[in-house]
């Protein structure tokens, strides 16, 4: 993967500006390149905040639901490493609760189970 | 088998026939010695032996030998006259030659002179050739030199054009952080994409 690339995750990952978690869902998620989904991924997952993660949980396609499992169970090991997982788990809840997509319920359902065993 | 040895031998024995057509060369009586010929004396001494083949051999060799030696002494007195006068003649010749060519240029002699005019307008001729085809494989080549500098030129301007553009279209290296503004790295984040095929 570009060096610069990796630099402008990284940049986006650390920035204050919520504008960046939506770079990061335009260009990062969109991706095709794998490594790019899957290091954009874990930098919304490091972001901890509701817009980013919800990024990674409630879309089709995106974060733990993606196509290329390296790339969802990539995300999933960054949210089992979150110190606070609070904010994740809210979003888990409310996604098995209210998600009309029931694949996205089940991947879901199968993150707060690992969550509940970690 | 006898007989045959016997038989043999008889054909080996001498005929003891004579020969009615045997000359006796080895003879030392001449039948001619004594007689007279009114006169009409053979050159040859009268006691030689005529039919003794060495004897004949010598005499004719001594007569062909003062033959020889006559014509000569008539040949010299005929012959010596006229070389020397002979010599005389190229002597003052050689010697009027001698100041001629002391005193005429080489280049004036009449054989060299024609030639030296013969070699001069050929000399004219191949250079006037050399000198056209000169001038002829210079100006094509002048024309192709200066069709092939304009072509790379071209080429070089062309090279220079899009090399700029490849360099203007890369993006500096830079160091992007969190104080880099949001829009800038998206913008950063896309012309990468764009130079990458739409991977990145």
């Amino acid at each position: 993967m570009n060096k610069n690339v990796l630099e402008i995750i990284d940049a986006l990952t650390a920035h204050q500006d919520t504008d960046s978690i939506r770079v990061l869902e335009e260009i990062g998620t969109n991706s095709p390149d794998n490594e790019v989904r899957e290091y954009t991924s874990r930098a919304l997952v490091r972001k901890n905040v509701h817009d980013s993660l919800k990024v990674v949980i409630i879309n089709q396609g995106k974060g733990i639901n993606d196509l290329s499992p390296a790339v969802a169970m990539s995300t999933i090991n960054e949210i089992l490493a979150l110190k606070d997982k609070s904010e994740v788990v809210r979003i888990l809840d409310d996604t098995i609760n209210l998600h009309s997509d029931e694949s996205v319920k089940e991947n879901a359902r199968s993150v707060k189970s690992l969550l509940a065993l970690s | 088998m006898a007989k045959i040895i016997k038989v043999g031998s008889q054909n080996i024995t001498p005929n003891k026939i004579a020969n009615p057509f045997r000359t006796s060369r080895n003879s030392t009586t001449n039948p001619f010695k004594y007689n007279n010929f009114e006169g009409n004396t053979l050159p040859f001494e009268l006691a030689a032996d005529v039919f003794k083949s060495s004897t004949q051999k010598t005499n004719k060799l001594r007569m062909i030998a003062s033959s020889v030696t006559g014509s000569m002494t008539r040949m010299k007195s005929s012959i010596t006259e006229p070389i020397v006068n002979f010599v005389k003649r190229v002597g003052g010749g050689i010697s009027s030659a001698w100041t001629y060519a002391k005193e005429t240029p080489i280049s004036q002699v009449p054989g060299i002179r024609h030639m030296n005019e013969a070699v001069g307008s050929m000399n004219a001729k191949i250079v006037n050739k050399l000198s056209s085809m000169h001038e002829e494989m210079s100006s094509r080549v002048s024309s192709r030199m200066e069709a092939v500098s304009t072509s790379i030129t071209e080429f070089g301007n062309d090279m220079r054009t899009q090399w700029n553009a490849l360099i203007a279209k890369l993006p500096s290296r830079q160091h992007y952080t969190a104080d880099t503004p949001v829009s800038e790295l998206e913008n950063a984040w896309k012309e990468i994409i764009a130079l990458e095929g739409g991977i990145a």
